[in-house]
C-alpha cells in the first residue's frame, strides 16, 4: 500500500458525531483487521486494536488513540413550517453554520438540509453587524411541517456535508480532517511499524465522544491503563492574527506538546526520535489541562503517563479544516520509531522522579 | 526551618521537582517506604500491614508560576520573555515583581510601561497578562535563548521572613505549610497502616492527587491545606473565610465538595477536647484535593485540616505561626483519636 | 405512587444531608432486597440477587439547598448555595433547615435585586448571635418552597418532587422487578444537585451490566419556553443527550421497541445545558451501559417542581418493561 490517503478522504466525507461513531467505526475496523489479529469495541464505542510485541515476560505496554468523532448537532425542536433549531455536540462557531450544507440522520436515513440566512437585500445593516447564535438559526429540509415531523424526530444528530478538496502541496480541506487526519496517522504508524521489530504490546485505539468531554478516553484509558498513553490530535496551524505560541506552520512537521499534564519524559524522547531521525518538528506549549483525549489519559485509574502529539490544521472546527498530508506521514514516521524503541527500562524509568 | 525550606523552594505546577527532593530528603529513613508515581506524585508509606483503616494524608507539592512561552526578537521587545500562568493568578498582582526561571533561578523582573507614559484610561485598567515581559537583562533574543527556552517555569522570587506578631510571610503557603505539616505527621507512629501522598498539579484540577487516591484506595483521608483568609479591613464576617491567627480551618462546603458531616464534627469535637483552636472555613469559592479524593473508588471518608493564608496565590502569602503548630497539634491529635477508635467508619 | 411521592417530598434532604431520606428508602425495599447500605458519599443502594443481567436503576434523593457559613453578632445567619439554587429564587422564601429551624430569607438593606448570595441574610428571630448559636450552626442546610399539593388535572405542585418523584418510581421499579426475580440494585444517590458527584461511587462498586437513571427534564410547554421540545403530560422522556451523556444506541432501541410495545408514547429529551447523574455513571471505570428515562415537570432543577401523574405512571411502566427487555 502506497499510504493511507485515499482513506482520509473516505473518512472526511463519512459522517459520525459524538455518541454516533458508527459508521466512522465501519471503515476503521477493517482497517484496523489488516494489522492487528484482535480488534474489539468497547460499552462506550472506542475501538481497540492490539498488536502484540516480540519478547519474553513483561512487554512495555503503549496506547496510541485518535478520536473517531467530529463535532456535530442535533435536533433540539421541530418548529412551524418544519424547520428544525439544533443545540451543539462539540463547538461549533455558529458564525461559520451560516449558508452551510448539512446532512440531518434519521432513522429512516439522511437527509439533505440547509442553514438558513437572510438575503442581504432584507438586512438591514446594523443586523449585518451582529452574528447570529446558534438559537437564532435554523435548518431548512425544503419539506412540508407534516412531512417533517413524520420523518424528523428529536434527538437526531447533523453533521457538516462537504467534499474534500485537494489543495496544492498535498494539503487537504474539507471537513471532520479533526480528526480523521490523526486516525490516518494512526494507521500510517501501524504501516510503518510493520516494518519494525518492537517489544511493545500497542493497543491502537479510536476513541468515541471525544468532542463533548474526552468522554471515549476517559473509559478505555482506564480498561487498558498502558503504560504510556499517546493521544493524536490536531492543533492550530499558523494564521494571521494567532499568538505565536498557539500556531504552528503547516508542512514543518507533527507538534508535540509540553505541558504539566503530559509526561516530560515521553515529551522528551519524542524530541529525541525526532531528533535522530530528522523527522521536522514543532514543540507546543500548554499550561493548562491540554483540550484533548491525552488529559482524560493521564487521570484514568492510577494515573498514566500521556503524551500528545498531532499535525496543525487552519480553520479548526470549520468544514474547510485544512492540513498538509506530508505532515499526517511524518507524524507517523515519529510515532513508528518512538514505539519501536519502547522498552522497558523506559517505561521504569517514567515513574522515576 | 523546614517551611522556610519548603516555601523557597522551586516547585510551579507540572515541576515539582525541587519540592519533592526537600520532602525526601526530610523523610528518609522515617517512613517504611517511598515512592513516586507515574505522574511525580511522592507517596510515603507507614504500616501498611497493619490492621486498622487505611489512612491518606495529602499536601500538594505544586504552588501556582508563570511559563514562557515565547522568547521576541522582534525591535522593542527583543530579549523579552512572553508567559502564561501556571495555575490560577490575578494578572493585577504581577506588575513590578522579581521571578525566578527555572531550578537555576535566573532572575528576572516584570515590569511595565511607566505610569508618566500611560494615558488616564490606560491607568484605569489592569494591565493584561498578553502585555507583560519578563526582563531578564538580555540584549537580545539570542542573548535570552542560552539561558531560557520556552517552557520554562518561573516563579515569584519571595523570601522567607518571620514578622508582626508570630507571623510570617513568603511564597506559596498553598500549599507548603501542607507539605510541611505532612513531613511532620509522617516521623510519627501511628497504630495502623498511613499514607502521605505529596501530589502534584493541585493548581490545575487537583489531578496528582486523584491518581494517587486511586493507587492508595484509603479508607479515610485528609487533605492539608492553606486556605483563603481574608480578616482585613472592610472585610464583613461572612466575607472573611477565615481569621488569621484563630487556628486551623475545617470545611462544611467548597467548590469542590459537601463536608462529610460526621468527619467534621469528629475532628471538631477533637480539636475542643485536646484545648486546640479551630475554626470553621466560611467561603464557598476555592477547593483542595480532598474534592478529588472523596470520590475516587467506591467513595472515601474524610476532610480537610487548613491553614488560614493571606493573599493566597499572590507573590508574598502570609501565616500565623500559632496557626501552623494549632494544626500541627490538631493533626496530631485526628491520627490520635482514629487510632483510639473514636471514628468509626 | 402519590402516597408515596407526598411522603418523600415531605423529607428535607439538601445535598449532603440525605441521612434521614435514605433510610426510609432503605426501609421501604428491606423486605425484597438481598443487601442494603449507604456508602461513603451517602448512597442508599439495595441489591436483590437474580437472574439474568445486573440493572441498576438510580434516582437523586438530594434537592437543592442551602447552608449556614456565618452567624453575626445580631444574630444574623448568612448562607450558601448547595445544589444550583440563585440567590433571586431564594429571596424573600421561608427557609427550614434539617433540625427544624426557620427563617426568612432577606435581602440587604438599599439593595435592589438579589444576584448574589452575599447580598442575603436569614432571619430566625434570634436577637444575639448567642440565641442563634442555639437554633442553627455553620454547615447546618435547609431548603425552601412549600409542601406538595394536588393542583387538579392529576398533577402535584411542591417542593423537591424533583427528584422524589424518581424516588418513588425507582423504589417501586426495584420492588416489582425484585418480586420477579431479576438481578436488581437501586441506588437513591446523594449530592445530584452540586453536579452528580456521588453516583460514579455506586456504580463503580455495584458494576452493573445495565444502569437506567430516572430524573426529571425540563417540559418547554410553558412561556417562552424553549429549553426542550417536551410537554408536561405527554408521555416518559428518553434521555438522547444533556450536558453529561449521549445515550448509547442500543439502549435508544430498546426503549423505543418497549414503549412501542407498551403503547406508550414516548418524548426525547435534548437539554443541552442539563445535568444527571447519567453520564457519571456511564464513565465509571471502562465504561456502563446506561442511559436515562426522565419525566418532564414544569421548572426542573429548581426548589418546586409541577408533575402529572400520568407521566409518572407511564415511566414506571416504561422503565420495569424495559429492564425485563433487557438481555446483555
Amino acid at each position: 500500500m502506497e499510504n493511507h490517503q485515499r482513506l482520509l478522504e473516505q473518512l472526511m466525507t463519512t459522517h459520525g458525531g459524538p455518541g454516533f461513531e458508527g459508521a466512522v467505526r465501519d471503515v476503521v475496523v477493517p482497517q484496523l483487521h489488516t494489522y492487528a489479529h484482535k480488534v474489539e469495541v468497547d460499552v462506550m464505542g472506542n475501538v481497540v486494536a492490539c498488536i502484540e510485541g516480540r519478547g519474553e515476560g513483561r512487554r512495555p505496554r503503549v496506547l496510541l488513540a485518535a478520536h473517531m468523532d467530529e463535532i456535530a448537532l442535533v435536533v433540539a425542536r421541530i418548529e412551524e413550517g418544519g424547520f428544525l433549531r439544533v443545540a451543539q455536540t462539540g463547538g461549533f462557531d455558529p458564525r461559520t453554520l451560516v449558508g452551510q450544507e448539512v446532512v440531518v440522520h434519521t432513522c429512516g436515513g439522511d437527509l439533505l438540509a440547509v442553514v438558513g440566512s437572510k438575503p442581504p437585500h432584507l438586512t438591514a445593516p446594523e443586523e449585518r453587524g451582529k452574528a447570529a447564535p446558534l438559537s437564532d438559526l435554523y435548518l431548512d429540509l425544503a419539506m412540508q411541517e407534516s412531512a417533517v415531523r413524520e420523518r424528523v424526530r428529536i434527538g437526531d444528530r447533523v453533521t457538516l456535508s462537504r467534499e474534500v478538496y485537494l489543495l496544492r502541496n498535498r494539503r487537504l480541506a474539507g471537513k471532520s480532517l479533526d480528526n480523521r487526519a490523526s486516525l490516518a496517522i494512526l494507521l500510517e504508524t501501524l504501516h510503518r511499524l510493520g516494518q519494525f521489530v518492537h517489544q511493545a504490546d500497542v493497543y491502537a485505539v479510536a476513541t468515541v465522544q471525544e468532542e463533548v468531554g474526552l468522554r471515549g478516553a476517559q473509559t478505555v484509558g482506564f480498561a487498558v491503563q498502558p503504560d504510556v498513553a499517546i493521544a493524536i490530535d490536531v492543533t492550530f496551524g499558523a494564521f494571521p492574527g494567532q499568538a505565536a505560541d498557539e500556531s504552528f506552520a503547516l508542512d514543518a512537521g507533527p507538534a508535540i506538546s509540553f505541558g504539566p499534564n503530559l509526561h516530560r519524559k515521553v515529551f522528551q524522547r519524542l524530541v529525541d526520535v525526532a531528533e535522530r531521525h530528522r523527522i521536522p518538528y514543532q514543540i507546543e506549549l500548554s499550561q493548562t489541562p491540554v483540550g484533548a483525549d491525552a488529559n482524560a489519559f493521564q487521570v484514568a485509574g492510577p494515573g498514566l503517563a500521556a503524551a500528545l502529539v498531532g499535525i496543525p490544521i487552519r480553520y479548526m472546527h470549520t468544514s474547510v479544516e485544512t492540513g498538509s498530508y506530508s505532515d499526517i506521514e511524518q507524524c507517523a514516521r515519529l510515532l513508528a520509531h518512538y514505539i519501536a524503541e519502547l522498552d522497558m527500562e523506559q517505561v521504569e524509568d517514567l515513574s522515576c522522579y | 526551618m523546614l517551611l522556610k525550606t519548603l516555601s523557597e523552594a522551586f516547585g510551579p505546577t507540572g515541576f515539582e521537582d525541587e519540592v519533592r527532593n526537600v520532602i525526601r530528603g526530610e523523610l528518609e529513613g522515617r517512613v517504611d517506604e517511598m515512592k513516586t508515581d507515574v505522574l511525580g506524585n511522592l507517596i510515603a508509606v507507614k504500616g501498611a500491614a497493619k490492621p486498622g483503616p487505611k489512612v491518606m494524608l495529602d499536601a500538594h507539592m505544586d504552588e501556582v508560576g508563570l511559563m514562557v512561552v515565547q522568547i521576541c526578537d522582534g525591535g522593542a521587545d527583543a530579549g523579552l520573555l512572553k508567559f502564561r500562568s501556571l495555575g490560577g493568578i490575578d494578572p493585577r498582582v504581577l506588575v513590578s515583581k522579581p521571578v525566578f526561571i527555572g531550578p537555576d533561578r535566573i532572575p528576572g523582573v516584570i515590569g511595565a510601561k511607566p505610569v508618566h507614559l500611560q494615558a488616564p484610561e490606560e491607568r484605569q485598567k489592569p494591565i493584561p497578562m498578553e502585555k507583560l515581559y519578563i526582563d531578564i537583562g538580555a540584549k537580545d533574543a539570542a542573548d535570552a535563548k542560552s539561558v531560557v527556552k520556552p517552557g520554562d517555569a518561573a516563579v515569584f522570587a519571595t523570601r522567607y521572613a518571620e514578622f508582626g506578631e508570630r507571623a510570617a510571610k513568603g511564597k506559596s503557603f498553598d500549599d507548603r505549610v501542607g507539605c510541611a505539616l505532612l513531613v511532620e505527621a509522617m516521623r510519627h507512629e501511628v497504630p495502623y497502616p498511613l499514607y502521605g501522598a505529596f501530589t502534584v498539579q493541585e493548581e490545575i484540577g487537583l489531578r496528582g492527587a486523584r491518581a494517587a487516591a486511586y493507587q492508595i484506595q484509603p479508607d479515610i483521608a485528609i487533605a492539608l491545606e492553606g486556605t483563603v483568609c481574608f480578616d482585613v479591613v472592610g472585610a464583613p464576617s461572612h466575607g472573611q473565610s477565615t481569621v488569621l491567627g484563630k487556628g486551623p480551618a475545617l470545611t462544611v462546603q467548597d467548590a469542590q465538595t459537601i463536608a462529610d458531616r460526621r468527619f467534621a464534627e469528629f475532628m471538631w469535637e477533637t480539636a475542643q477536647r485536646h484545648g486546640i483552636p479551630v475554626q470553621w472555613r466560611r467561603v464557598k469559592g476555592g477547593s483542595n484535593d480532598f474534592g478529588a479524593i472523596h470520590r475516587i473508588g467506591k467513595g472515601v471518608v474524610g476532610g480537610s485540616i487548613s491553614v488560614p493564608v493571606r493573599y493566597i496565590h499572590a507573590p508574598t502569602q502570609v501565616v500565623s505561626l500559632d496557626d501552623v503548630e494549632n494544626a500541627q497539634r490538631l493533626l496530631q491529635a485526628v491520627l490520635k483519636e482514629i487510632a483510639e477508635g473514636s471514628f468509626t467508619l | 405512587m402519590k402516597e408515596w411521592i407526598v411522603r418523600l417530598a415531605g423529607e428535607i434532604a439538601p445535598s449532603g444531608s440525605e441521612g434521614r431520606i435514605a433510610s426510609v428508602l432503605l426501609d421501604a425495599v428491606q423486605d425484597l432486597a438481598d443487601e442494603t447500605h449507604m456508602d461513603a458519599l451517602g448512597n442508599a443502594i439495595a441489591t436483590k440477587h437474580g437472574d439474568g443481567p445486573h440493572v441498576m436503576i438510580a434516582a437523586h434523593m438530594d434537592e437543592p439547598g442551602v447552608m449556614v457559613i456565618d452567624i453575626d453578632d445580631n444574630g444574623y445567619l448568612r448562607v450558601i448555595p448547595t445544589g444550583g439554587l440563585t440567590a433571586s429564587e431564594t429571596a424573600f422564601r421561608q427557609v427550614t433547615f434539617t433540625n427544624g429551624t426557620i427563617g426568612l430569607v432577606c435581602l440587604e438593606d438599599g439593595e435592589k435585586r438579589p444576584e448574589q448570595f452575599d447580598q442575603l441574610y436569614i432571619d430566625i428571630g434570634a436577637k444575639h448571635r448567642q440565641e442563634a448559636e442555639s437554633r442553627a450552626f455553620i454547615g447546618l442546610s435547609g431548603v425552601i418552597g412549600g409542601s406538595v399539593t394536588e393542583v387538579g388535572n392529576g398533577r402535584l405542585l411542591g417542593r423537591a418532587l424533583d427528584n422524589r418523584v424518581g424516588c418513588a418510581i425507582a423504589l417501586q421499579a426495584f420492588r416489582d422487578l425484585a418480586q420477579r426475580g431479576l438481578h436488581v440494585s437501586v441506588v437513591f444517590t446523594a449530592q445530584n444537585a452540586p453536579g452528580a458527584r456521588a453516583a460514579q461511587a455506586a456504580a463503580f462498586a455495584l458494576e452493573p451490566d445495565l444502569a437506567i437513571v430516572v430524573d426529571a427534564t425540563p417540559a418547554s410547554d410553558v412561556p417562552g419556553g424553549k429549553r426542550t421540545a417536551l410537554q408536561l403530560g405527554a408521555g416518559p422522556a428518553f434521555k438522547v443527550m444533556d450536558a453529561g451523556t449521549v445515550a448509547p444506541l442500543a439502549v435508544k432501541q430498546l426503549v423505543e421497541d418497549t414503549a412501542h410495545a407498551l403503547g406508550i408514547t414516548l418524548q426525547y429529551e435534548v437539554w443541552p445545558s442539563g445535568r444527571s447523574d447519567t453520564g457519571a455513571i456511564q464513565l465509571t471505570r471502562a465504561g456502563i451501559l446506561a442511559a436515562g428515562i426522565s419525566y418532564p415537570v414544569h421548572t426542573a432543577g429548581a426548589a418546586e417542581a409541577m408533575v402529572d401523574l400520568a407521566d409518572v405512571e407511564a415511566t414506571l411502566r416504561l422503565l420495569v418493561a424495559s429492564v425485563q427487555a433487557y438481555r446483555k
